[in-house]
This record gives structure tokens, sequence and C-alpha cells, in this order.
């Protein structure tokens, strides 16, 4: 037992036990977003389907009469995986930027835009994460969740602030999943540019369906 | 075959505690036949004829091997040409260029006088577990001990690493993965180092974060920067072994 407990305790101060730990955080939150993103498009639906509520109130509706201790145990969870994820990446980066004495003329070879700014698309998806809870998720009747979202997108600011932010997310993801599999030591020479392009897919497939929503209210294809 | 004038922003820094600044210098008639490290030798002599201090950097072999030169050239570590610098030669610069030439900068790698920086750090992420604890004996016959082609072409590779520590100086983190991945790797693969791996493994991480140095966040500057070309499936393959390894030294299970 005790083994156990000093290699737990190393583990979680080391660099790759805590890269790790953000690696399967970070996994988490990926799924979460395929799955919200499979309820969001929901609303592609339409207003009023047969029986009367639109498909994406049902869902609304569905997930607020769930359980009250499933519910909350969900967004619990979500919420200590999502804080393990920004808290040890704010340890890790902080560590990083005292490891290094900067150059006075600096130059980058090969690392990708969306590689050297993980921490700041991050902090971007944060702030979002709790304006769109605010908005979305603690406002609004969950019986009417069609109109309140078609009510919310059709203030261009708002669509906007939800397209740069998706734009983050995509930086931020398309990064975060080719780095998950090196760091759980699945990567190789073969195989890397391959994770690369499915993470540029798994990019444009999910943040294409979010930014799809505010686009569509835009363009006055969902009233 | 052209000559070659000039600009140098070089930085200097009389000791590891002076302020260290950027100074410029003209390099005038260099041949372009000249490696980097022989346009610096003639810059110093300028320097030593007209009264100055010369520029000090770090060198030995001259012949891209030993890892001690080390200089940043243009914000990259050896000029970012797949050499060293002493390698690397005039023919890659045209005649007006500002070449900026810098130490290898990382907390974990002491300034200790204008370009040269202390990279015992290194040494003692090695001291901790890059060796094979028994006599391995002489070079054995090559069948008597059977190991995949695969296996030792990969061995062999990360073996290449000379440990010059640009890997380390290109990494936006200053983090040691690629040297350490590398270390660990060669002899991890070979059947003289396997009994050790999990020991190693353990005892070289834990050395390379206790050495202060940052932590990968996988932008491969450090593949690119590279002199010999050591590759980041190194890194991933440490990251394995390190899961491995701590599963081992808990739990008793792949040992």
């Amino acid at each position: 037992m005790n083994d156990i407990i000093t290699t737990a305790c190393k583990f979680v101060t080391s660099s790759i036990g805590r890269k790790i730990i953000v690696a399967l955080t970070g996994s988490c939150l990926l799924l979460f977003l395929v799955g919200h993103l499979a309820g969001n498009l929901t609303i592609f639906g339409g207003d009023v389907a047969e029986g009367g509520t639109s498909w994406i109130n049902h869902y609304a509706t569905g997930l607020h009469s769930m359980p009250a201790w499933l519910l909350w145990s969900i967004r619990l969870g979500l919420l200590a995986v999502a804080l393990v994820h920004i808290v040890l990446t704010l340890v890790l980066k902080y560590e990083n930027y005292n490891a290094r004495t900067h150059y006075r003329k600096e130059n980058t070879l090969k690392a990708t835009l969306s590689s050297r700014t993980m921490v700041i698309t991050g902090i971007m998806i944060l702030c979002f994460a709790v304006f769109h809870l605010w908005q979305l998720t603690f406002n609004g009747d969950p019986h009417d969740c069609y109109n309140h979202i078609i009510a919310a997108f059709q203030d261009p600011m708002c669509s906007l602030f939800y397209i740069v932010a998706i734009c983050c997310l995509f930086m931020h993801v398309r990064h975060g999943l080719q780095s998950v599999l090196q760091t759980f030591g699945l990567a190789t020479r073969k195989v890397r540019p391959l994770y690369n392009i499915v993470a540029y897919l798994f990019g444009i497939a999910v943040c294409g369906g979010f930014i799809a929503i505010p686009v569509c209210v835009m363009l006055g294809i969902l009233k | 075959m052209a000559n070659l004038n000039l600009t140098l922003k070089v930085w200097r820094q009389e000791s590891a505690e002076a302020q260290g600044r950027i100074e410029t210098y003209k390099a005038k008639n260099i041949p372009d036949e000249a490696s980097f490290l022989e346009m610096l030798d003639i810059v110093n002599e300028e320097l030593v004829h007209e009264g100055k201090e010369p520029i000090h950097f770090d060198h030995d072999c001259r012949e891209g091997i030993c890892g001690m030169c080390s200089l940043t050239i243009n914000g990259v570590p050896h000029g970012g040409k797949k050499v060293t610098t002493c390698q690397l030669h005039m023919r890659q610069f045209k005649d007006g260029d500002t070449i900026w030439i810098e130490p290898f900068r990382a907390a974990a790698f002491p300034l200790l006088r204008d370009l040269v920086v202390d990279r015992t750090a290194l040494d003692s992420i090695i001291a901790a577990g890059g060796f094979v604890d028994v006599r391995t004996g002489a070079a054995p016959n090559a069948n008597n001990m059977p190991v995949r082609k695969k296996t030792a072409d990969a061995a062999f590779d990360a073996a290449a690493c000379i440990g010059c520590g640009a890997c380390v100086a290109s990494c936006k983190n200053s983090a040691a993965m690629l040297f350490t991945s590398a270390k660990a790797a060669h002899l991890n693969l070979l059947p003289q180092g396997h009994p050790e791996k999990n020991k190693r493994v353990l005892a070289m991480v834990r050395q390379m974060d206790a050495l202060g140095f940052g932590n990968c966040t996988n932008l491969y500057e450090c593949e690119a920067a590279c002199p010999k070309g050591i590759s980041v499936d190194n890194i991933a393959k440490l990251n394995r072994d390190y899961m491995l390894a701590c599963a081992s030294e808990a739990f008793g299970v792949f040992s």
C-alpha cells in the first residue's frame, strides 16, 4: 500500500504524470464535446415536430428531468474534470515560464500557432463556457429552448462571440487531440501525420457543427 | 569564391552575475567556405588585434560529433540546418546579412560567459540512470545476441544524440524530454539495457524534473532543431515507458 501511495504522489508531481492527467481530462472534455454537439444538432429538427414539441425542447426537458443526483453528479464531474485540466495546465505553464530565459531574437521552426497559444485559447474557452452556461443553461425555460436559442443568436454580437470562441476551441482541440495521442505514447513517425489529419477532421466536424447553429440563425435558415 | 560582409549581433556577458547585452560587430571579408566557428575565429582575431576581449564560445571537435558547440543563430540552436554550428558553413548566408548570435538559453543551463553555458544538467540526467550497471563485455559477435533489425535501428537512431542541448534551447518550455527520451530509449531497446528499464526510466525522469527543466507541450521544435535528427517518437516511448514503470513500482506489474 505504501508503494502505491509513494508512486502515486511522485506520479502526480512529475512532468510526465501531470501531462498524462491533463491528457486524460482533455480526452474526457473531447468526449463531452461530441455528446454536446449531438444534442445541439437536434435544433435542426425545427421548431415544431410531430407531437407538438420540437426535438431540442424535448432534449432540453429530458436533460432537466433527469434525477437530480444524476444531473448534478454529471455536472460536478465535468466541473471537476475541467478544473483539474485547467489548474494542472496553469501550473505546468508557470513552471515552463520559469524554466526559460528568453531570446532577444525569437524564432520558431515548426511549432504551430495553435500549439503555442493553448493557454490563451484555453482561457478564451473558459470565459466562453461561463457565459454560455449563464446564458443558455441557467437562464431560460427548457420547454422553450428552441426560441430562447434563436432569440439569443439573432443578436449579431452574441453570434459573433460564439463564432470567435468556437474558432478558439478549434485551435485548442486540433493541437489537443494529437497531443493527447503523443502524451499517451501512442504516436510514432508512421502514424503522427495521420493523427494530425484526424485532429483536423475532428476539429472541423465538431466546431463546424457548433458554428453552424449561430450561422444558420444569422442567415435566417433557422427561425 | 565570394567573400561575405556581415553584421553580427552577439550576446556579451562578462560573467554569470553580470548584466548581458547585445553588441554589434562587423565581420568583414568572410570566405563562404568558412564554418560558422571559423567566421567567429576571424572576428575574434580582429578583436584581439584591436586589444579587445574576444567573444567566448564553446567548441571542441569541429566535426559535428562531440556536441560541444552551442550557438543559437537567428533564434534557432545551431542555425536550424540539421547540422551542428561547427558544420554550418557561411555559404548558408548572404552578403550583408545580419546574424543574431546568442547562447543556448534555459534556466537549467546557467550562462558562464558570453556564449558559453553550463550544460552539466544533461550529464546529471545520464548519471541518474543513463547507463547499464553490469559490465556488458566487449562487442559480441553480431549473431550472439539476437536483436530485431527494426529495434536495433531505433536504438541506433536514438544513440545518435550527441547531448548538445539544442532540444532544450529550442524548446519554448526549455524541456529536456528529447534528450532524456533518446538516452533512455537507446538503452531500453537493447537486451543489455532491458533488465534495468523501469529503474532507469523513473530515475532519469525524476532527475530531469528535479533539475528545473520545463514540461513538454508537444511543439516538436526539438526535433526540428536537432542536428542529429532525433525523433519525437522517443518522447512518446518515454511517456509510455514512464507509465509502465510507475505501474511496476506501485503494483509490481510489467516488471
